[in-house]
C-alpha cells in the first residue's frame, strides 16, 4: 500500500509540499526578513530611481504652466490689494473731512448768532511773502468781499479777493493784515500785526497794562472788519522798551494756518468802509 | 500751434501743484516757485516765434490767482523771456547752465520787487527776518528744483518740438 503511494511523482509533489510549507514556516517566523531585504532592496532602489527621474521629468514639462498661472493670480490679488488699499486711504480721507466738519458744525451750532458757509481750501499764494489761501466757494455761493472767514478754533481771515466760484482769503498772519483785539485778562485793546515769516505779534498794548503771559486774545470788534469776540491767539512773550508809549509782544495763534482745510465764512457780517474817515 | 498747447498744459499743471503742493513744502518761511521755474526752462527750450504772448497769457494768470500786483509776474516773466531769448544765442552748449543763471535771476529779481512792494505799501516788514526766513530759503529751494525741472520740461520738448522741426 505504501509502495503504491511511493511514487517518483507523488514523492515529488511531497518534497515540493513539504520545502513550500518550510519556506513559508521560515518566513513567518521571520527568519526570512534579512533574505528579503537583501533581495528587495535593489528594486526599491531602482523603482525610486525611476520614480524620481519622472517626477522630475513631469515637473519640467507641468512646472512653468503652473508658475505661469501662479503669477497672474498673484498679480490679480496684489492689483485687488492695491485697490483696496486706495479704498482704505479714500475712506480715511473721507473720514477725516467728515471729522473736520462736524467740528464745523459744532462751532456753528455753539455761536447761532452768524450764519456761515463752509468752503474747503483748494490752494494757497504762490509767493511766500503773502499770506493768502484759495477757497471753492465764490460770489455764486453768496460770499461777498470783506466777509470774515473763521474755523472752529478760531479767526482765520478775511475775504480779500472773489470770483463767482472760488475766493482768495487774506490770513490774519499776513504783513497787511491788522486785528483789533482786546486781551481778556488784562482788559485792553490792542492790534495783532502779521508778518512776512507767518507769524503775528501784539502791538498797542498800552505800555502800563500788566499784561500776563497766555492771556487770551479775542476780536474787539473795533474798525468793523471783524465781528468781536472771536478767538484769535494767546499771548507768548511781552517786551516794553524805555520811552515807548506802547508794549509789544508774540501771539500764540488758536488756528493751525499749515493745516488748515476747511473754513467757515461768516455771511451775515456786514463788514464797515472806515477809509473815508481816515484823514 | 502744437508747441503753444503744450507750453499752456505744462503751466496750468505746474500753477495747480503750486498751488497745493509746493507752497506747503517750506524751509523757514520760503517756499519754491516751480510755476516761475517751468517759464524759465520752456522758455529755454522753445524757440517759437511768438512765445512771448504765452508768457504774457501766463503771467497774466499768475497775476489773477495772486494777491501780488499784476504788474509784477507781468515784468518777471517777459524779463526771462528775453533773457532766455540771449542765453539761447550765447549759451547753446550748457542749457542746465543757462537755467541755473536764469532761475537764480529770476528768483533774486522776485525777491526784491516782493520786499520792494511791502515797503512801498508801508508795511512794517524786519528785513534780517525777510531775507534770512523768506527770501534766501525761496531762492535755494528753486536752485535746487531748478535741475529736475529743466529736466522733465527737455523731455516734453522733445515731442512739442521734434529734432529738425521749428515750431
Amino acid at each position: 500500500m505504501i509502495t503504491k503511494l511511493l511514487t517518483p511523482k507523488n514523492l515529488r509533489n511531497l518534497v515540493i509540499i513539504l520545502v513550500v510549507a518550510g519556506i513559508l514556516f521560515l518566513a513567518i517566523s521571520g527568519y526570512l526578513t534579512p533574505l528579503f531585504s537583501f533581495s528587495v532592496s535593489p528594486f526599491v532602489s531602482a523603482q525610486s530611481w525611476l520614480s524620481q527621474r519622472y517626477l522630475a521629468f513631469s515637473d519640467f514639462f507641468n512646472s512653468p504652466r503652473d508658475m505661469a498661472t501662479l503669477r497672474s493670480e498673484n498679480a490679480r490679488l496684489e492689483n485687488e490689494v492695491a485697490m483696496l488699499q486706495s479704498e482704505i486711504v479714500a475712506l480715511q480721507e473721507n473720514v477725516a473731512q467728515s471729522d473736520i466738519l462736524y467740528t464745523l458744525l459744532d462751532f456753528a451750532r455753539t455761536n447761532p448768532e452768524h450764519e456761515y458757509i463752509a468752503a474747503t481750501v483748494i490752494g494757497r499764494e504762490i509767493s511766500p511773502f503773502l499770506q493768502y489761501i484759495i477757497i471753492d466757494k465764490g460770489s455764486n455761493d453768496g460770499l461777498r468781499h470783506g466777509m470774515p472767514v473763521v474755523t472752529q478754533q478760531g479767526l482765520v481771515g478775511r475775504i480779500d479777493a472773489l470770483i463767482s466760484d472760488a475766493a482768495r482769503i487774506q490770513l490774519i498772519t499776513d504783513a497787511n493784515s491788522t486785528v483789533n483785539v482786546k486781551l481778556q485778562t488784562a482788559g485792553v485793546e490792542g492790534l495783532v500785526r502779521g508778518s512776512v515769516t507767518g507769524e503775528i505779534s501784539l502791538d498797542m498794548v498800552p505800555v502800563d497794562t500788566e499784561v500776563q503771559i497766555g492771556d487770551i486774545l479775542m476780536t474787539s470788534g473795533l474798525g468793523g472788519t471783524y465781528p468781536p469776540n472771536i478767538f484769535v491767539g494767546q499771548v507768548l512773550t511781552m517786551q516794553s522798551k524805555q520811552n515807548v508809549l506802547f508794549q509789544t509782544g508774540s501771539v500764540q495763534p488758536v488756528v493751525d494756518f499749515t493745516n488748515l482745510s476747511a473754513v467757515l465764512v461768516i455771511s451775515n457780517f456786514n463788514t464797515v468802509d472806515i477809509s473815508p474817515l481816515v484823514p | 500751434m502744437w508747441s503753444y498747447l503744450i507750453g499752456f498744459t505744462g503751466f496750468v499743471v505746474t500753477s495747480m501743484l503750486q498751488m497745493s503742493v509746493f507752497s506747503q513744502w517750506t524751509i523757514l518761511s520760503g517756499n519754491a516757485d516751480i510755476v516761475l521755474l517751468f517759464v524759465v526752462a520752456w522758455c529755454l527750450h522753445d524757440r517759437s516765434k511768438h512765445l512771448w504772448l504765452l508768457v504774457l497769457i501766463m503771467a497774466g494768470m499768475v497775476a489773477f490767482v495772486s494777491a501780488l500786483p499784476p504788474v509784477f509776474p507781468i515784468l518777471v516773466y517777459l524779463l526771462v523771456y528775453r533773457a532766455s531769448r540771449l542765453f539761447q544765442t550765447r549759451l547753446m552748449q550748457s542749457p542746465l547752465l543757462g537755467m541755473l543763471l536764469l532761475t537764480f535771476g529770476a528768483s533774486l529779481l522776485q525777491v526784491v520787487l516782493h520786499i520792494a512792494y511791502l515797503y512801498v505799501t508801508r508795511v512794517d516788514i524786519n528785513l534780517t527776518d525777510a531775507l534770512v526766513q523768506v527770501a534766501l530759503p525761496s531762492v535755494l529751494l528753486n536752485m535746487l528744483l531748478a535741475i529736475p525741472i529743466h529736466a522733465i520740461v527737455r523731455e516734453i520738448a522733445h515731442y512739442a518740438f521734434p529734432k529738425g522741426v521749428e515750431a
